[in-house]
């Protein structure tokens, strides 16, 4: 994946800068990725496709939508690949869609729409959905494993209360956890079914943050699985992703809902992780209250 | 070329000089979304050969003859061969409350029908764009409405630009 700066971008498209940045507050394309120094960086796909649909517009408006056409026709091939069972035309598919995006954006622009299309267009419980799911949670894993190591010093732990990878909200959770590793986070992801142990992997892992995602475990199967990582570790700050926006709450416990989208929840993530709330590492909090409970065990003050 | 009778007898063909034409219209550059006239010695001030408009930066420059060509302000439409949006000028934004990222690729008679009681129909409107948008000489001119309000009568003048070869309808 080609990346071009604003000045690169507007020299293949030989308009000003300022003209590339007020087409993307009009028409929103092209849609820039920011640097960790917050320029804008442009994939060289979009910007290429939309320089040569200038050529042949009568307004930016048209020409940007020929682009946008032009991009979305990854995803139909996809779904055809997907539909068609054809495991190498879909990897094909995926791969003509890399090179025009990122893979955060590839994810999010062809790979989910083309389950979100098939299920609505075959329903879950076909074969077309089964190969489909198949194949992108296999895709997503395999993303995730090319992942370089995490470099931030935060880490979280995901429990899956998903059915299985035929749940709808499956490759949502696959993405999810992709885009977090891919912004340095440390992942362990877990079934919430599995409470016993799991107070050894959340030492282990020592995580900044629990993420529940998916909505097929009821509540107090992942109540259970959060209480036994609470005792492990201590408190820490609770997300839940894809578990119903009308499941019914009796009470407010300060949970954050991370919107349906991968990529929104991955960045609100990335805002709580960096927020003073959880800056305050676990392992500081334990040591704080291991001091605590020293200074109790010699009768200091409480 | 000519056809006259060789030395063998059969026709053979010789070079004469062409007829005078008619000299074409004069045809002029606008934006497409302003409706700005470049001057002829920068025709984008963004960068030499860009299509991209220099003053606004929102619109393509595109070209059609001087009596129909629309004025900077003016509101105008772009539309091709199968009736579609493809540009609409500021101006026409303010005119039918509209936008033109929100009705590119939609029909024309999302935005406007025609109002000429003494025209045949709705095919009015849809002729004059169609036999434009194909490159036929002329101007033609109808009464339109915008589609969702009645009581306004706008004149509409129709004509070819490009390219890609297009119609220009220019409220008036």
């Amino acid at each position: 994946m080609r990346y071009l700066k604003t000045s690169e971008a507007a020299a293949l498209l030989n308009v000003s800068p300022n003209t590339l940045r007020a087409w993307e507050r009009r028409f929103g394309f092209p849609k820039p990725q920011r640097s960790p120094g917050k320029h804008r960086l442009f994939t060289h796909g979009e910007v290429a496709a939309l320089r040569d649909a200038l050529q042949e517009g009568l307004s930016i408006s048209s020409a940007i939508s020929r682009a946008r056409e032009g991009l979305a026709a990854d995803a139909n091939s996809l779904v055809g690949a997907l539909a068609s069972y054809d495991r190498e035309r879909a990897d094909s598919a995926i791969e003509a869609a890399l090179a025009l995006r990122s893979v955060e954006r590839s994810v999010e622009e062809v790979l989910l729409p083309t389950l979100d299309e098939i299920s609505r267009r075959y329903s879950v419980e076909s074969a077309a959905w089964a190969f489909a799911a198949h194949w992108a949670t296999d895709w997503l894993r395999r993303a995730i494993r090319l992942t370089p190591p995490p470099v931030r010093p935060v880490s979280i732990v995901v429990g899956d209360a998903s059915r299985d990878e035929l749940d709808r909200d499956a490759p949502y959770i696959r993405a999810l956890e992709l885009f977090c590793v891919r912004a340095g986070i440390k992942v362990l992801s877990l079934s919430a079914r599995g409470v016993a142990g799991i107070g050894d992997a959340a030492n282990v892992h020592r995580p900044n943050l629990v993420v529940v995602a998916g909505g097929h475990l009821d509540d107090d199967t992942v109540a259970r699985w959060a209480y036994a990582i609470r005792l492990a570790v201590g408190a820490m700050p609770l997300a839940i992703y894809r578990r119903g926006a009308d499941r019914p709450r009796t009470r407010g416990t300060g949970t954050t809902v991370l919107p349906s989208g991968a990529g929104d929840a991955q960045r609100i993530l990335l805002d709580l992780l960096e927020s003073d709330h959880v800056a305050a590492t676990p392992s500081a909090s334990a040591a704080a209250v291991s001091a605590r409970a020293q200074i109790r065990s010699v009768g200091g003050f409480q | 070329m000519v056809s006259t009778t060789g030395l063998n007898g059969r026709p053979a063909l010789r070079l004469v000089v062409a007829p005078e034409l008619e000299p074409a219209a004069p045809s002029v550059t606008f934006c497409s979304h302003c409706g700005t006239r470049p001057p002829v010695s920068a025709t984008s001030a963004n960068t030499p050969g860009s299509r991209v408009c220099g003053s606004c930066g929102l619109g393509l420059l595109i070209e059609a003859t001087e009596g129909v060509a629309p004025q900077a302000g003016d509101a105008f439409l772009v539309l091709d061969r199968a009736l579609s949006v493809c540009a609409v000028s500021r101006g026409a934004e303010r005119l039918l409350a509209t936008s033109e990222p929100d009705v590119v690729n939609r029909h024309v008679s999302d935005l406007l029908m025609p109002a000429d009681a003494e025209e045949d129909g709705a095919e009015s409107l849809s002729v004059a764009v169609a036999w434009a948008a194909r490159g036929d000489g002329g101007i033609r001119t109808t009464v339109v409405r915008p589609a969702n309000t009645f009581g306004i009568r706008l004149t509409a003048r129709i004509a070819g630009c490009g390219p890609p070869r297009a119609a220009l309808l220019v409220l008036e």
